[in-house]
């Protein structure tokens, strides 16, 4: 018995999650979700930026000047999804080992990009040889952190070992 | 008669010292404040380079963020709209039997549409 006198209620907690199945209305044409952990999505972050990037724009622009952003913009949403699941089966068809492993680092090191700059090197040799996609970090100014073996500044480079 | 002595060694004992020995020793001062001030400029100068290595594996961060925002946004604004459409229809149902009732007519005059601000659980009290 948890009960006492100054504490009257049983806990109760639910042993299963409470949801709404109710699916989208007819009239909104379904899309397929991505279905992507966040380790996966992380490491295909840059790639999904950079073939996604008129679609992503054109999806916050609209976002940002309607009414409610919810309802007018589901059709920008999903061309957004549909781009990004695109981005995800071509990684998947060409470079699933590199892809698989980086994202495995990254599970492990805590989603920290700079600790898997070994596994990272590989997964974007593949991609750019396969789905023409480079890594671009927006106004950086140049300092280089994606060289390294551990984000130490004395370590040895190892771009020269991956570049084939 | 051949006994041997206890004598003094040949040419005397070496002499005692008895004046104070306390030579001075080490470089002088500023040498040694040059060598810690060497070595804080060389800490400041690693330091440096860390805190810009920081702020652009931040910078790194912020944009894989960036790229992926409109995608969760994306799914996130499907499932709101579909969660909507869903009180509707309870609504619908619910008070499909009263005479003052309009089906989805909003509570705010903005014209804007709200999300719903009140999530239905189950009775979870008659079960017990």
């Amino acid at each position: 018995m948890t009960t006492s006198k100054t504490n009257p209620r049983e806990p109760h907690s639910l042993p299963y999650y409470i949801t709404d199945p109710t699916p989208l209305p007819s009239h909104i044409p379904s899309v397929p979700e991505i279905g992507a952990t966040s380790a996966p999505l992380l490491s295909a972050s840059y790639f999904i930026g950079a073939r996604c990037a008129p679609y992503s724009e054109d999806f916050m622009l609209c976002r940002s000047q309607s009414r409610t952003g919810e309802m007018d913009c589901l059709k920008e949403g999903r061309r957004v999804t549909r781009c990004a699941i695109s981005v995800l089966e071509d990684i998947n068809k060409n470079c699933q080992n590199e892809f698989r492993k980086h994202w495995g680092c990254l599970e492990n090191e805590n989603h920290d990009l700079s600790r898997c700059r070994l596994d990272e090197a590989p997964l974007n040799a593949c991609v750019a040889k396969f789905l023409s996609l480079t890594k671009v970090i927006p106004d950086s100014d140049g300092t280089p952190i994606n060289d390294y073996e551990t984000p130490s500044y004395f370590q040895k480079k190892v771009k020269a070992k991956y570049e084939q | 008669m051949a006994t041997s002595q206890d004598l003094p060694p040949k040419g005397g004992y070496d002499a005692i010292q008895w004046k104070r020995n306390l030579p001075s020793r080490g470089f002088r001062p500023s040498i040694y404040l040059g060598i810690m001030g060497a070595i804080s400029l060389f800490g400041f100068w690693r330091l440096s380079v860390a805190m810009h290595m920081a702020r652009e594996e931040k910078r790194e961060k912020t944009w894989a963020r960036i790229h992926l925002l409109p995608v969760l946004q994306a799914e996130a604004d499907r499932d709101a709209v579909r969660r909507y459409y869903s009180t509707l229809e309870r609504e619908k149902a619910i008070m499909k039997d009263h005479p003052d009732w309009a089906d989805g007519k909003p509570v705010y005059h903005d014209g804007r549409m709200h999300l719903p601000s009140f999530v239905f659980l189950e009775d979870t009290k008659s079960a017990r």
